[in-house]
């Protein structure tokens, strides 16, 4: 037996709230009596808030999905480069191959997996919708990270992997990669990341092929 | 009687407030751009708080009305 999703869940627990809402308007004398007190408690403040806080944990869920990010004109070109065929562009690497979850994909690697770091991503999130719904946003090529690509958005999967730790080179400096003294995307060791201004000399992979 | 009527009064109004809150909700869920998330918080939620608070303010005691003060004897 399949079980409803917490999303038909949510909608149910919607629609359910709404019409107790619409019976105690409609008649409002039922809410003398003790009984019709406690429902009017329940559907105009027990409820509402559950209905609120689960709505606000599926639209969080959501906003992390490769999709959402790439729904922004912005962004179109960043989606694009995922499909890059050259095993040296790392983001088009790691989708192509599952090293990280396809429909979390930007998510995946441009959070702060710090303290915090979920909360601080969506105040970024929520800083970039303003942007393009009500400032200026700027061109795919401008977008800039607010700080240096920290490695330890990297080491939080490749560290104590067998392919990265067996490495002689990452073994050399190890210390550096954890210490964020060398960059491992901007040290000459792994710099082709989304590289948009070389988008149209590429060849691109299609699903299936 | 006409305490009664203004409690009324306040549950319909927060209750369509909070229906209207509701359907905003529901809106938002349905339409899945980075847009709805902003309808979301800034209007569904919006109408949500202020149903809420309208609905447990009608539930607070009317203040009573304080009986005019006798005199105070002079001696």
């Amino acid at each position: 037996m399949n079980l409803p999703s917490p999303e038909a869940l949510l909608y149910a627990l919607l629609v359910i709230t709404a019409i107790l809402i619409a019976i105690i308007v409609v008649r409002p004398s039922i809410t003398v009596a003790t009984p019709g007190k406690m429902l009017a408690f329940v559907a105009f403040c027990v409820l509402p808030i559950l209905c609120g806080s689960m709505a606000a944990s599926t639209h969080i869920e959501r906003s992390k999905q490769t999709k959402f990010c790439l729904s922004c004109h912005i962004m179109e070109p960043y989606g694009k480069s995922l499909y890059v065929d050259d095993p040296s562009y790392i983001p088009a690497a790691h989708f192509q191959n599952h090293r990280v979850p396809p429909d979390e994909t930007c998510y995946t690697c441009h959070t702060d997996y710090g303290l915090y770091g979920g909360v601080r991503a969506k105040l970024g999130g929520l800083r970039h919708i303003y942007i393009q719904y009500f400032g200026t946003p700027p061109r795919p090529d401008d977008v800039q990270l607010y700080k240096p690509y920290n490695n330890r958005e990297c080491l939080h999967c490749h560290a104590g992997a067998r392919s990265f730790e067996t490495n002689a080179v990452h073994a050399a400096i190890r210390d550096q990669l954890v210490s964020n003294g060398m960059s491992c995307i901007s040290s000459g060791c792994h710099d082709t990341v989304h590289n948009l201004k070389d988008q149209s000399k590429v060849k691109f992979w299609t699903p299936g092929q | 009687m006409l305490q009664k009527i203004q409690i009324e009064r306040a549950l319909r109004f927060s209750g369509v407030l909070l229906i209207l809150g509701i359907a905003v909700e529901i809106i938002s869920l349905v339409w899945e751009k980075p847009l709805a998330f902003l309808l979301f918080v800034g209007v569904g939620g919006s109408l949500t708080f202020a149903g809420i608070v309208i609905y447990l303010y009608s539930l607070l005691p009317p203040a009573l009305e304080t009986p005019p003060q006798p005199p105070s004897k002079i001696s």
